[in-house]
């Protein structure tokens, strides 16, 4: 909210400079979010003084003046205003000054007579639109001193953050409340007119919850025109353009007071009369704005029994709008319903002052002080008579909607951290115009009812905290409390895997969660897979952030299409992130799962001297994914299981027994090349939430055994569709002591036709307990050729 | 006393050992053995007085033979094994061409950042605890004290799945997810990512990243909160750091509090990271309002605690002077790899 500091003044005495008392508001929890002064108009503007004043010889309505200005001879200044006279402090803009719109000041001659300068008005320095005489200065300065720091500081304006707990700080009164509780001051209350309850004016509400309060007051002889000068000035300083008398007067007491007034012309009225009831549906009003608009049944109006005037707590209707020719007015000061003043702003798409208050609740006591408030005005602008009688819908006496809360002295301490007396938590409160009764342990709260905020024993303390000081309250580092933390073993798991990846030349990345489902499309999922299956937003940034990632892919290629070859040779990226999936059951929230996702592509190494330039294939990325799996598990208990779909050819799933650990794959080339991306990508991805942690974490040693290795190389030859895998598992199936099995040659016949491929192997073999003898290993390996052909028609290959 | 036979037996078991041995100390062993001064081969040599004169110039030329042999069969392992060595210039010319590297990589700076923050909070006593992106309403706002169709719901602008899901807005719907499950003490942080509707700029994403902590015990309090808070920012950004707490409104903490750390680049003399003002707001904070534990089932009057919150982005902005939060996740490598190491590589 904008607050102008000289309005603020006019309630609370403030001596300090506008950044202190910003710093303290601050810290009093109205964060001032910005300071700002009018910026001068003006350049080389400085403070003089009129000594002579000699009529102009050429010219009646001229005269010359002699002005001080400090540094020997007066200036000599020819002058029109008809307030000049000796003795008088003004501005003199002097050679070289520059006013707005670039008027470059210069000694030149007006009908004869030199002018070394020019004495200046208020327009004239764009501090106001008096342009009818020069500007008095009633203070007193070194002639000769600029004058912009010292006229254009008149105006500071702050905005002020107000939380939306806090309505009653909407309002210069209600900041000029918080200054009086913060530095322990007098709030000096805005002069008010008397008014007496029992005006004739009949007002009707259906429903006392829509509308808890109504207070009405009538103005005849009602003059429209122009606001007074200061009156605009204000308005404007705070964002707010300037209609007429009385729009302005009801706006000023909504910046003054915080209470939405508004006028209707009674003599628009079909009937005398208010009722305030719930809009039929499709009933239709043109609001002030012009617009025609259509009510349903749950928005609020004000009608005058026959017609509807106005959305109430919104905008007024056009019909009643006060207009030059209004001679009488309605004055409504009335409280509605937050959330259905919420509603009708939200369904009408009408932010308005009023509705931003009543949004955030307001006070039940304000309303025929708000009155009382704005017929004072009236009256001092004289821009109307006020009958001085008002209308109101409350009978009770407004203190029974005072809340008391007792608020316990221990509690208080307890939040607080700190040892206050009931007395001292007492006299903090007091000083926010909260009534307090201390019985012993206990103090007693009666809360005004403009802090709607307050409305139980926690609300109590955070006031005392606050005037206390959230500053004083001690706790400097020191002292923390001692704990054992667990340590999350699936969390140190993902950031050893991270740490892995990175030390192995990944770059990890952080993709939007969001996708477009054209995105998931390209992919060529089958139209059954949960993938294509997305959890669609309702309220969508753009249509291609519409869905939830079902997959870390497209945005991993997303990440290459934005690191062209141009710039990156080589990509070697990975993502652990969520993905959602559709969930049939429970709280109906998506399944959250949690992936490891890597994509290679380019070359395979940095370009340099020393080696030859290769592009990433399906080994570089097979031995990645074996790698990370072989952390946790024994690759020889993993199976890869190709698995077909749509046009994705090379994809294959990792399991261990039932547990699917692992995908890999290539990007189809039509799916790369939507992508823009020239080189095959590959990729892996690994479904953490099926990976072993324990094993990870709590790992037993195993005691290396003394013994050496005994070696036998293999070369085995096939000519049918047998995988090494295959041939591996056989092996070990067939053989005691063998520690591994290590790949060292491999040869595929490329004839069309021909099937034919050799394998050439170590075998490495291993016994705890002693050292294995050759005829030992020789019955193996015999066992093992026997098992090759038998099973698989695997060969030793002869010389 | 030695004969040829002896000699030839020798011969064997000598080339036997040397052909055996696989490194260096069996080779030496070996040569030791049979051919040092010491050696039994050697030995023979010494031993030749002992048989007829006219036996030894044949016997002295077997040894010696022998010996050669032996000795040549040393020189050819000790060279097999040396295979592997030279002391020859170990680069082609010029020691000054570059190494041979490999593609280097590094974590995201959020990661990264995010870790820093875990590692200092674990060592306090916080323990991990994480949950769903995507929230119900009840978690994300009602459950947190903000009342359905209310003002303080308008701070933060909600992709909505449903009516009752939504892309959690804050982390704070983990604290009463895991309120409801656990027993005070608990002492929790929990990192993740958080949604809001809002049209991208330099300092606005639809996306960014949370910490949240929250304590609850039975006489916990706001000297409890600063504590921890202060020590938190001393040990990531320096001693020198300073710290204020000034009032602010938050719906589930009552006192609430934003937390404000004095600019580390002007040290507290107004610039324009700091807008002028010597503070960086860094945290919302505030003890625990009564109605969250009324929402989770925890007595009011046994309980006390704090919770509070931190920008993961915001911090890696201010610690890195990031000046536009979209470089996060838009991943331009350029942008991420300053965050592992300077310049120099390809």
């Amino acid at each position: 909210m904008k607050v102008n500091l000289s309005w603020l003044k006019r309630y609370v005495n403030i001596e300090e400079d506008p950044e202190t008392l910003a710093a303290d508001l601050t810290m009093f929890g109205l964060n001032v979010e910005r300071v700002e002064k009018k910026t001068p108009g003006f350049e080389g503007v400085v403070f003089g003084r009129v000594i002579e004043v000699t009529g102009h010889p050429n010219a009646d309505n001229l005269r010359v003046c002699k002005v001080d200005v400090g540094g020997g001879t007066p200036l000599s200044i020819v002058c029109g205003a008809p307030n000049v006279r000796p003795g008088l402090g003004v501005p003199v803009a002097v050679t070289g000054a520059v006013l707005s719109g670039d008027f470059k000041i210069k000694k030149t001659k007006l009908r004869g007579e030199v002018s070394e300068g020019m004495i200046c008005s208020q327009s004239e320095l764009e501090l106001g639109n008096d342009s009818s005489g020069i500007m008095e200065l009633d203070f007193e300065l070194a002639y000769g001193t600029d004058l912009a720091d010292k006229l254009c500081d008149t105006e500071v304006i702050f905005d002020i953050e107000i939380t939306p707990n806090r309505p009653d700080q909407l309002s210069h009164l209600g900041i000029a409340r918080e200054v009086a509780a913060m530095y322990d001051r007098e709030l000096i209350m805005p002069e008010l007119m008397e008014l007496r309850s029992g005006g004739d004016f009949k007002i009707e509400i259906k429903n006392g919850d829509d509308c808890p309060r109504y207070s009405a007051a009538l103005i005849d002889n009602v003059k429209i025109e122009e606001s007074p000068e200061w009156i605009k000035q204000d308005l404007i300083s705070v964002g707010i353009k300037p209609v007429n008398n009385i729009v302005d007067i009801t706006n000023f007491v909504l910046m003054e007071m915080g209470q939405p007034l508004h006028a209707f012309d009674s003599d628009r009225l079909a009937e005398y009369a208010i009722l305030v009831r719930r809009a039929v549906n499709g009933e239709k009003i043109k609001t002030l704005d012009g617009i025609s608009r259509e009510l349903k049944s749950n928005n609020l109006v004000i009608t005058d029994r026959v017609n509807t005037i106005a959305v109430a707590g919104v905008m007024g209707g056009e019909e009643t709008e006060i207009s030059a020719h209004t001679e009488s007015i309605i004055l409504e000061s009335a409280i509605f319903n937050p959330k259905v003043i919420r509603q009708s702003r939200r369904e009408l798409g009408l932010d308005t002052e009023a509705s931003y208050r009543f949004e955030r609740g307001s006070d039940i006591g304000i309303t025929v002080n708000a009155l009382k408030r704005a017929c004072k005005l009236i009256e001092d602008l004289k821009a109307g008579s006020v009958k001085k009688l008002y209308s109101d819908t409350l009978d009770s006496d407004i203190s029974v909607y005072r809340k008391m809360i007792s608020t316990r002295r221990k509690k208080v301490n307890r939040i607080m951290g700190t040892n206050l007396s009931s007395e001292e938590i007492a006299s903090h409160l007091e000083k926010l115009q909260l009534d307090t009764i201390v019985k012993e342990e206990t103090v007693n709260v009666s809360v005004p009812t403009f802090r709607l905020d307050l409305n139980t024993e926690i609300d109590i303390i955070e006031e005392v905290a606050r005037v206390y000081g959230y500053d004083s309250i001690k706790g400097e580092g020191t002292g923390l409390i001692n704990s054992f933390p667990v340590i999350d073993s699936t969390d140190k798991r993902n950031e050893y895997l991270c740490e892995y990846l990175a030390s192995k030349g990944y770059a990890e990345v952080i993709t939007s969660s969001f996708n477009s489902k054209e995105d998931l499309e390209t992919f060529g999922w089958s139209a059954n897979d949960r993938r294509c299956n997305p959890v669609q937003i309702s309220n969508p940034l753009t249509s291609s952030q519409s869905v939830l990632r079902t997959s870390l892919i497209p945005g991993l290629l997303g990440v290459v299409a934005n690191n062209p070859v141009s710039e990156r040779k080589g990509i070697r990226i990975f993502e652990m992130g969520k993905v959602f999936l559709h969930m049939n059951d429970g709280d109906g929230l998506p399944g959250e799962e949690f992936y490891l996702t890597a994509v290679l592509t380019r070359n395979s190494d940095p370009r340099q001297w020393i080696s030859e330039e290769r592009k990433i294939d399906y080994f570089d990325m097979k031995g990645e994914l074996e790698s990370i799996l072989s952390i946790f598990n024994n690759l020889e208990d993993i199976r890869m299981v190709r698995k077909e779909e749509g046009n994705q050819k090379h994809i294959f799933q990792w399991y261990k027994k039932n547990k699917l650990l692992a995908e890999s794959g290539k990007i189809p080339d039509e799916t790369a090349k939507k992508y823009d991306i020239e080189s095959k990508v590959f990729y892996f991805v690994v479904y953490l939430d099926n990976l072993e942690r324990d094993g990870f974490t709590r790992k037993r040693y195993i005691d290396p055994s003394p013994y050496p290795a005994v070696k036998r190389d293999l070369c085995v030859m096939t000519g049918e569709r047998v995988t090494f895998s295959e041939i591996k598992a056989v092996i070990y199936k067939n053989s005691k002591y063998l520690e591994n099995i290590l790949l060292f040659d491999y040869y595929k016949d490329d004839k069309p036709g021909n099937n034919k491929r050799s394998y050439t192997f170590t075998l490495n073999f291993r016994s705890e307990e002693s050292t294995l003898k050759d005829k030992r290993i020789d019955k193996i390996i015999e066992k093992i050729l026997r098992a090759l052909e038998g099973q698989l028609k695997v060969f030793l290959r002869k010389e | 006393m030695i004969d040829g036979k002896i000699i030839g037996e020798l011969e064997k078991s000598a080339l036997e050992e040397i052909s055996k041995a696989v490194n260096f100390k069996e080779l030496e062993n070996a040569r030791i053995n049979y051919i040092g001064r010491k050696g039994k081969i050697t030995s023979t040599l010494r031993a030749i007085g002992k048989i007829p004169e006219e036996k030894r110039p044949e016997m002295g030329q077997l040894i010696n033979d022998v010996k050669i042999k032996v000795s040549n069969a040393y020189e050819a392992k000790n060279s097999e094994l040396s295979s592997g060595l030279s002391d020859k210039d170990p680069y082609p010319g010029d020691p000054t061409l570059p190494g041979r590297k490999n593609w280097q990589g590094g974590l995201h700076v959020l990661h990264k950042v995010t870790k820093e923050i875990k590692e200092i909070f674990y060592g306090m006593g916080y323990s991990l605890t994480e949950g769903p992106d995507v929230e119900l309403d009840y978690y994300n706002f009602e459950a947190l004290n903000f009342p359905s169709d209310h003002p303080s719901r308008d701070a933060q602008d909600t992709f909505y799945i449903n009516r009752d899901i939504l892309m959690r807005t804050q982390t704070s719907p983990v604290q009463v997810r895991f309120m409801e499950k656990n027993t005070p003490p608990v002492r929790i942080m929990s990192p993740g990512r958080v949604y809001r509707n809002e049209t991208p700029d330099p300092s606005h994403s639809a996306e960014f990243f949370q910490m949240e902590g929250l304590y609850v015990d039975k006489n916990v309090s706001m000297v409890d909160l600063k504590n921890d808070l202060t020590f938190f920012v001393k040990t990531y950004f320096g001693y020198e750091a300073k710290l204020r707490f000034r009032p602010h409104f938050f719906p589930f903490t009552e006192p609430s509090a934003e937390v404000d750390m004095s600019c580390f680049v002007c040290k507290g003399e107004g610039c324009s990271v700091c807008g002028k003002t010597g503070w960086i707001e860094i945290m919302g904070a505030g003890m625990v309002h009564p109605n969250v534990f009324r929402f989770v089932g925890y007595e009011q009057d046994l309980y006390t605690g704090f919770a509070f919150g931190m920008g993961i982005d915001r911090i890696a902005m201010l610690k890195y002077g990031i000046n536009d939060i979209r470089h996060f996740l838009n991943n331009d490598l350029r942008f991420l790899e300053q965050f592992w190491r300077q310049k120099g590589w390809e």
